[in-house]
């Protein structure tokens, strides 16, 4: 798992390369926090996310938490066909902010 | 295969599962969902099973076939059950949720068809997936 960091229209951008696992989920976690203590809107960039369990989920779920908390928002986009179905069956599309493109991700209000 | 029941473990698991998968040239949507059981299902054996470090050991099965794929999951742990926990709630808001349970309800929709049972002091759990169109 890789990550990556750029900024768009005031919103910080996070790619994350790979799997978002119990494996990776610790170290996607840390590479997240000083983005998070930063930024007030992230967008999580997942067209090179292979694939995600409920670690990641847990990893999201935090860091929307923490973003909500402090007036900020957690976007998402470039979500493959499994992601949204993990996403669909944790009931998680329904909670979080998902979008099909990077620029309406930025967009969004 | 057989791998050391610890965290180590179960990154060997799923690399080896996805090895399998390139060589069977297995639809990526298959792959992907045996991907998220495996990584469930063993972080699963690691918080409940194991009495001690490096006690334990997992064997993981692979049968390929045209129409299903079948793994099974062997560990000489505790007997535990991953499919006796109740479906989480997955109605709640971002600010009411937890996440205890998500990953055993992920496996069961994720697969066809998934097992359990306590066979000569080992929990073995058999999961099935059918590899039709649209996986």
């Amino acid at each position: 798992m890789e990550i990556s960091t750029r900024t768009s229209n005031d919103i910080h951008i996070v790619g994350i390369v790979g799997s978002l696992d119990s494996t990776t989920a610790p170290a996607a976690q840390k590479a997240l926090e000083p983005v998070l203590a930063s930024a007030k809107n992230v967008a999580l960039d997942f067209t090179q996310l292979d694939y995600i369990s409920s670690a990641g989920l847990r990893v999201l779920l935090g860091a929307a938490k923490h973003l909500r908390a402090s007036g900020g928002t957690l976007r998402m986009f470039g979500l493959n066909q499994s992601v949204r179905e993990v996403f669909e069956i944790s009931g998680f599309s329904a909670i979080l902010s998902v979008y099909p493109s990077e620029a309406e991700a930025v967009a969004a209000k | 295969m057989s791998v050391a029941a610890d965290a180590d473990g179960v990154g060997k698991v799923n690399a080896a599962f996805t090895d399998f998968a390139q060589k069977y040239d297995l639809p990526a949507g298959v792959r992907r969902s045996f991907n998220v059981a495996l990584d469930e299902l063993l972080a699963n054996v690691l918080s409940h099973g194991m009495p001690g470090a490096g006690a334990g050991s997992l064997t993981f099965e692979v049968e390929p076939d045209k129409e299903r794929l079948t793994v099974t999951l062997i560990d000489d742990g505790p007997p535990f059950d991953p499919f006796s926990e109740a479906a989480p709630d997955i109605t709640l808001s971002v600010e009411d949720r937890a996440i205890g349970g998500l990953g055993i309800h992920l496996v069961r929709k994720l697969m066809d068809e998934v097992s359990y049972e306590r066979r000569d002091g080992r929990n073995v759990v058999v999961l099935k997936k059918d590899l039709g169109e649209g996986n």
